[in-house]
């Protein structure tokens, strides 16, 4: 069976594990249980009438003392910076973190996720802040760990750039 | 040629042939400096190269250098390639070189593990011997065994699982998530720990589980153990990594999650599982111990018979030193087979008797030179046999003076005195002897003593009845006497003389002791030695009882004898 290795990066609490956990298990909880080091699960899903196992690596989120261990980014065939709607350092620092990635990895599918899009009332994002997201080359989804929406769209898009090679978009 | 002609003819051939030789030498500067073209050299220079280094080092020499920095720079530049390259040449090599140099070290551990009694293994004996639970029980119950369970073999960059087998009774369906994780954790020991270049988590534990990892430049492989791996396995692990390395050298660089190119190293793993499952040792030690076992019984039983026969032998020494007339002066004891010499007092105990007595049972040889003892115990025994003394007779040596304490018949006197001539007796001692008289001599002293030698009231005259009485009685007491001064006893014959109770005390007194004169007088003169005879007058003193007044006054007016016989003197008496 195909494999293949996708990371979870961002800011810390922007909502990583709980991507995974509503994409896996398709629970949320609100409970915050900040990540140590990187948890890893896996999900297998048909692509095209193939099956694909993926092994998604849920890293610690960056914050003032830990930046994103490239080391647990070795091999990824696709990567997902999650962006915490409701606070807007956590947009900021994508770009810091996709230069330190670009760094270690080279070019490789990636795709934005502009989370907890249900806290439309703290929302601090402006269209034009998620449109340049697209302009930098990396390939935007509006998700929430809490509603589901975008999280199965968005694993599913970049399962097929990974399986694809290196043709899907930035 | 002077040197000025030089210089004019110099100058006559440049005016004739200046421009051709300009040529010639712009021809021949070409011709130097071009040398060959690349396009030549590159067609010679293999040959060239192996035609001077067939002649001699100069090139490698001159190279040297050159490669030295270009090798650093590349590897500076791109290690991982380098290592990756390397890898599967070097592993081996590398690996030999150690395992030579550790495997005699190895040896003569192992041997001296198995061929000591550990105290590890003294233990498990003990327990086997209280739980009831065979010894090779207890070895394996400890750990002896240990099983492979799973292995992975995983992508080194991504982490993900190339190929994983367990035990066939195993069921895991989170082969690739562990996987991961393993790799997850490699990377935070090394981000955490920052050890030295190429260092990596070799082992780390979970529960009774042991995590095995071997790092490759591509792939790692990881063994979980139960119990305790032996080193054997993680040379297995090494050398599978290696050939994995060298077989799937370009589907490892090209993996990108498709790991169905790494189904052929199944086999490669499983062989990981299955070849060691046992305990290798436990084969080689077991037989040591079928052997040693019983090997160790017998020395134990040797130790013990030696140190039980060494107690038995001492014992059995003592006792003889100790025994009166018995001296030992030496003794062998090989293979069981006892000999003792020395001296032995003919009397003295068997000496296999004083030995058992002390509790050792045991035929040996003795060889006893005969000798005399003159240990008080000997020379009474000596003197015992001498006599032919009855076991009643008691006898005891008071320094050199034998004392007889008992009853012995009168005629054993004589033989009895002859114990004098025994060697350690210095005189003998019969005086404690009580005697006993012949049946003859017995009946002779019973009749003299029931006896009475009668008188008229107030007379000493030996009438007719009395005279005949008095003669019987002395031919009595003169044999008696004989025969028991003949023995070479003493006797004593007391003579005691009665009055009634009439007439004053002065007078019976004097009346008793005429009447004992007159028949001492015909004692004496039938014979009887005057020294034997003791006269007792005890006139009215010791009356001769009687109901009737009449016949006790009649009974008293008498002389009655009595015989003491002793084996000693006595006052009067004389043998
Ligand atoms: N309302 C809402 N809350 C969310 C959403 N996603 C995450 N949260 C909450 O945000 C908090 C942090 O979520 P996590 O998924 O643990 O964040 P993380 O990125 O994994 O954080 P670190 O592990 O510390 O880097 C939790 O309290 C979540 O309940 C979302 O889509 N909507
Ligand atoms: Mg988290």
């Amino acid at each position: 069976m195909l494999q293949k290795k996708i990371c979870m990066v961002g800011v810390y609490g922007t909502g990583k594990t709980c991507l995974v956990q509503r994409y896996v298990h398709s629970i949320f909880s609100a409970r915050y249980l900040s990540t140590v080091g990187v948890k890893i699960d896996r999900k297998e899903i048909a692509l095209d009438g193939q099956s694909v196992m993926l092994l998604l690596w849920d890293l610690e989120g960056r914050d003032d003392h830990h930046d994103v261990n490239t080391s647990y980014l070795r091999g990824a065939h696709g990567l997902i910076y999650v962006v915490d709607g409701t606070r807007r350092e956590t947009y900021d620092q994508i770009f810091e973190i996709r230069d330190i990635v670009t760094a270690a990895l080279g070019p490789i599918p990636s795709a934005v996720a502009i989370n907890k899009t249900d806290l439309t009332a703290e929302w601090k994002l402006t269209p034009a802040d998620e449109a340049a997201v697209e302009t930098h080359g990396l390939h935007r989804v509006r998700t929430s760990a809490k509603t589901g929406e975008g999280v199965e769209a968005m694993f599913q898009w970049l399962a097929r750039s990974a399986v694809g090679g290196n043709g899907a978009a930035q | 040629m002077p040197d000025n002609q030089t210089t004019e003819f110099a100058e006559l051939r440049q005016l004739l042939v200046g421009p051709e030789q300009r040529r010639l030498e712009a021809l021949a500067d070409r011709l130097d400096g071009m040398g060959i073209t690349p396009a030549e050299l590159a067609d010679l220079l293999p040959e060239a190269i192996a035609l001077r280094s067939r002649r001699d080092q100069q090139l490698g020499r001159a190279l040297a250098p050159t490669v030295e920095t270009a090798l650093r720079e590349s590897i500076r530049r791109n290690p991982r390639e380098i290592a990756t390259a390397i890898f599967p040449v070097l592993g081996p090599a590398i690996r030999k070189a150690i395992a030579e140099t550790m495997a005699s070290l190895v040896r003569s551990i192992n041997s001296a593990v198995e061929h000591s009694l550990s105290p590890r293994g003294l233990k498990w004996r003990l327990e086997s011997w209280r739980t009831g639970v065979s010894f090779p029980e207890i070895v394996i119950k400890h750990s002896l065994v240990y099983r492979v369970e799973q292995v992975f073999l995983i992508h080194a960059e991504t982490g993900l699982l190339l190929c994983h087998v367990s035990a066939s009774d195993l069921k895991l369906p989170d082969a690739d998530l562990i996987s991961g994780m393993l790799t997850a954790i490699q990377d935070f020991v090394r981000d955490s720990f920052r050890p030295a270049e190429g260092g990596t988590l070799r082992t780390f534990s979970v529960g009774d589980h042991t995590v095995h990892v071997e790092a490759g430049p591509a792939a790692v492989i990881a063994a979980v153990v139960r119990g305790e791996a032996p080193e054997g396995l993680l040379r297995r692990l090494q050398f599978a990594l290696e050939s994995i390395h060298l077989e799937f050298a370009t589907a490892l660089a090209e993996f990108s999650g498709d790991a169905a190119p790494f189904e052929p190293v199944r086999p490669v793993l499983a062989d990981c599982l299955e070849t060691v499952l046992a305990e290798p040792g436990t084969g080689s030690r077991k037989t040591w111990l079928t052997w040693a076992l019983p090997l160790l019984l017998l020395v134990a039983l040797g130790a013990g018979l030696a140190i039980r026969s060494s107690l038995r032998w001492r014992r059995a020494i003592a006792a003889l030193d100790a025994e009166p007339g018995i001296v030992v002066i030496g003794g062998t004891r090989d293979w069981g087979r006892w000999q003792i010499h020395g001296l032995k007092d003919p009397v003295a105990r068997d000496p296999e008797a004083v030995v058992r007595a002390a509790g050792v049972s045991v035929a040996f040889l003795g060889r006893w030179e005969p000798y005399l003892s003159l240990d008080s115990a000997v020379v009474v025994a000596r003197a015992r046999k001498a006599i032919g003394a009855p076991a009643d007779l008691a006898m005891l040596l008071r320094r050199d003076t034998l004392v007889l304490l008992g009853t012995v018949p009168l005629n054993w006197l004589r033989s009895i005195r002859l114990a004098d001539r025994v060697v350690g007796v210095g005189s003998v001692n019969v005086g404690e002897l009580a005697l006993t008289l012949p049946p003859d001599l017995d009946s002779l002293r019973r009749s003299v003593a029931t006896t009475l030698v009668r008188f008229d009231p107030g007379s000493a005259d030996l009438t007719g009845g009395a005279s005949a009485t008095v003669a019987g009685l002395a031919a009595s007491v003169r044999s008696l006497v004989a025969g028991v001064t003949g023995a070479g006893a003493w006797v004593r014959i007391e003579l005691v003389g009665r009055t009634d109770p009439s007439g004053s005390d002065l007078t019976n007194q004097d009346l008793a002791q005429r009447r004992i004169d007159r028949v001492a007088a015909r004692f004496r003169e039938a014979g009887i030695a005057e020294a034997v005879l003791v006269p007792r007058p005890v006139a009215t003193g010791r009356p001769l009882a009687s109901d009737d007044p009449a016949e006790r006054a009649r009974i008293n007016r008498s002389v009655a004898v009595q015989v003491t016989v002793a084996s000693r003197s006595i006052d009067g008496g004389k043998p």
